[in-house]
């Protein structure tokens, strides 16, 4: 295989000589093409391979030779007839390899694939997962928000604790004002009781004076008659 | 459009469409830009394909507001509104389907339309503009049936929050009001600039830009941007952003901001700026997200500049499409 290309890739060259002589104006049409069909005649590498052995058997068929040359055609036939089953036998192995990377790379192919569909979503669910968190992000913003303005007022356990003891002290002193309210009463009543007794006994003193009074003005009225 | 146009030319407002593979965005001269998102993402796109495929003029104004609904795109300049539908605007067409106009008190000057929103639940449109006033229309009938009172200075932005079917509107007098959209009441009302944690006094009290995602809401404009958490009505994080913020937006567990300066700015709930992406416009009014369509997933910026930036991850910008 690698002689056939390098023979091949040495004709290319030829050619492109050639070509370009021909471009200079130096060879005809007639010599190029004769030279091309000189070399390439046989077609290139195994084809030409081919080729020439079919020729030199039908020569060799029809020709009379001496029994060495004879012998030595043979020898040459049968290399060449060798070379290419040994070429055949190269190119069927290049085919089975090319099948065979074939599967590989359809193997390689269906995994990629697949990988490509689950990239796909895993991208899906990130995208959710960041939206989730963008929502959660936002609450969390929205509540420090809140907790920030809540904290500017007073505790409410302080303020409780001081509206408790604030009730308590209006309760004791409701109380003592009842206290108080009530002693005022009882003083009141018994100032009463005893300003009426003392009204009362002046009363009988007063009524007893004029009781005097009247006898002893009654007595000297009896001492005039 | 002269060299000295475009170079003065402002992006005011963009939408996608509805399919997602159109942008259409509005200027300060009143036209209205189509471009065509999968041209301009294919594989083989080319300079031609960064250029609207529709460029036509909407309003006399400036076009402030784009706004899609299903099969409509709506726009909103000088005191009216006009809708298109996208189906005639693929192919070319422009002309509106309907143009109308709120009522306004007074016929003497005519109010521009700042911001609008869809309530999808009973499918009305929601405006807010100059006149200081929210109005409310019947996307059917096309009758304005209620308008909302209460602001003391023009509205500049709108926002509907979906679950208690409440509008909040912000506003140059510095509030952010909440409606209900069923009563058509005012519930709250925050006066952003009273909070010294949110306040920038050199900046004035005028708020720009709204955003809510269920209890959080996001406000900033002349007072920094801050996230409030709407149930206890207090702000839970100050964003140290330098700039006025034009638009911001809740995007999965980020927000998204954009203003003076040019460049986006990513923050984090917490309260830190996790990264700032430099574009082309040297200060950006607009920031669209397109999150109908998978395939073509951007957020497209636009400013003071005739060029809308396109960006197809969020972290860096792709290419830009041009007027």
């Amino acid at each position: 295989m690698h002689l056939c290309v390098r023979a091949r890739m040495s004709i290319k060259f030829f050619q492109i000589v050639q070509l370009a002589y021909w471009r200079m104006g130096s060879i005809t049409d007639d010599e190029v093409i004769r030279k091309r069909l000189l070399i390439d005649g046989d077609g290139a590498g195994d084809d030409r391979r081919i080729n020439v052995l079919m020729k030199s058997f039908t020569k060799w068929c029809h020709s009379n030779f001496s029994p060495e040359e004879g012998f030595s055609q043979y020898q040459r036939m049968v290399t060449s007839l060798a070379q290419c089953e040994f070429s055949m036998g190269k190119t069927l192995l290049v085919y089975d390899m090319n099948l065979k990377e074939m599967e590989n790379y359809e193997a390689i192919y269906a995994d990629i694939e697949k990988s490509i569909t689950s990239a796909h979503e895993k991208i899906a669910e990130c995208k959710k997962e960041i939206q989730r968190a963008k929502r959660i992000r936002k609450n969390r913003q929205e509540y420090d928000a809140l907790a920030r303005v809540i904290k500017q007022h007073p505790d409410r356990h302080e303020t409780l604790k001081q509206l408790e003891a604030l009730d308590k002290e209006l309760q004791q002193l409701s109380h003592i004002k009842e206290n108080v309210e009530d002693k005022l009463e009882l003083r009141k009543k018994q100032f009463h009781v005893l300003l009426t007794t003392i009204q009362e006994l002046q009363q009988t003193l007063e009524n007893d004076e004029k009781m005097e009074s009247d006898d002893t003005q009654e007595s000297p009225m009896e001492n005039g008659d | 459009m002269g060299p000295v146009e475009l170079l003065h030319m402002s992006v005011f407002s963009q939408s996608f469409s509805p399919c997602g593979r159109f942008l259409a965005a509005g200027n300060n001269y009143g036209e209205i830009a189509v471009f065509s998102l999968s041209a301009a993402l294919s594989p083989d796109a080319s300079q031609a394909s960064q250029k609207p495929i529709l460029n036509f003029t909407a309003h006399d104004g400036p076009v402030f507001s784009l706004l899609s609904t299903d099969t409509h795109l709506l726009s909103a300049g000088n005191g009216e509104i006009s809708a298109w539908s996208w189906a005639e605007l693929i192919k070319k067409s422009t002309k509106a389907a309907w143009t109308r106009k709120p009522s306004y008190e007074t016929s003497l000057e005519i109010p521009e339309i700042n911001a609008m929103i869809i309530n999808p639940k009973d499918n009305s449109l929601i405006v807010g503009g100059g006149d200081n006033n929210i109005h409310i229309m019947d996307m059917e009938t096309g009758i304005f049936k209620s308008v909302l009172k209460g602001h003391t200075d023009y509205i500049h932005c709108l926002c509907f929050k979906e679950r208690e079917e409440e509008i909040l509107s912000g506003g140059e007098d510095g509030a952010v009001r909440i409606w209900d959209s069923r009563t058509n009441r005012p519930v709250h009302c925050i006066e952003v600039f009273k909070y010294e944690e949110c306040a920038r006094p050199q900046f004035g009290k005028w708020i720009s830009c709204l955003a809510t995602d269920s209890d959080w809401m996001l406000c900033g404009g002349g007072p920094s941007l801050s996230l409030w958490h709407l149930r206890s009505m207090s702000p839970t994080s100050v964003f140290p952003l330098p700039g006025c913020q034009r638009e911001a937006v809740f995007y999965q567990d980020l927000i998204m901001s954009v203003g003076e300066g040019p460049h986006v700015s990513h923050c984090l709930h917490g309260g830190t700026v996790k990264a700032q992406i430099p574009c082309t416009p040297s200060s950006l009014n607009t920031l669209a997200l397109n999150l109908k369509n998978t395939e073509h997933r951007v957020m497209t910026v636009g400013g003071s500049s005739h060029q809308i930036d396109v960006f197809t991850n969020f972290s860096y910008k792709a290419f830009s499409l041009s007027f």
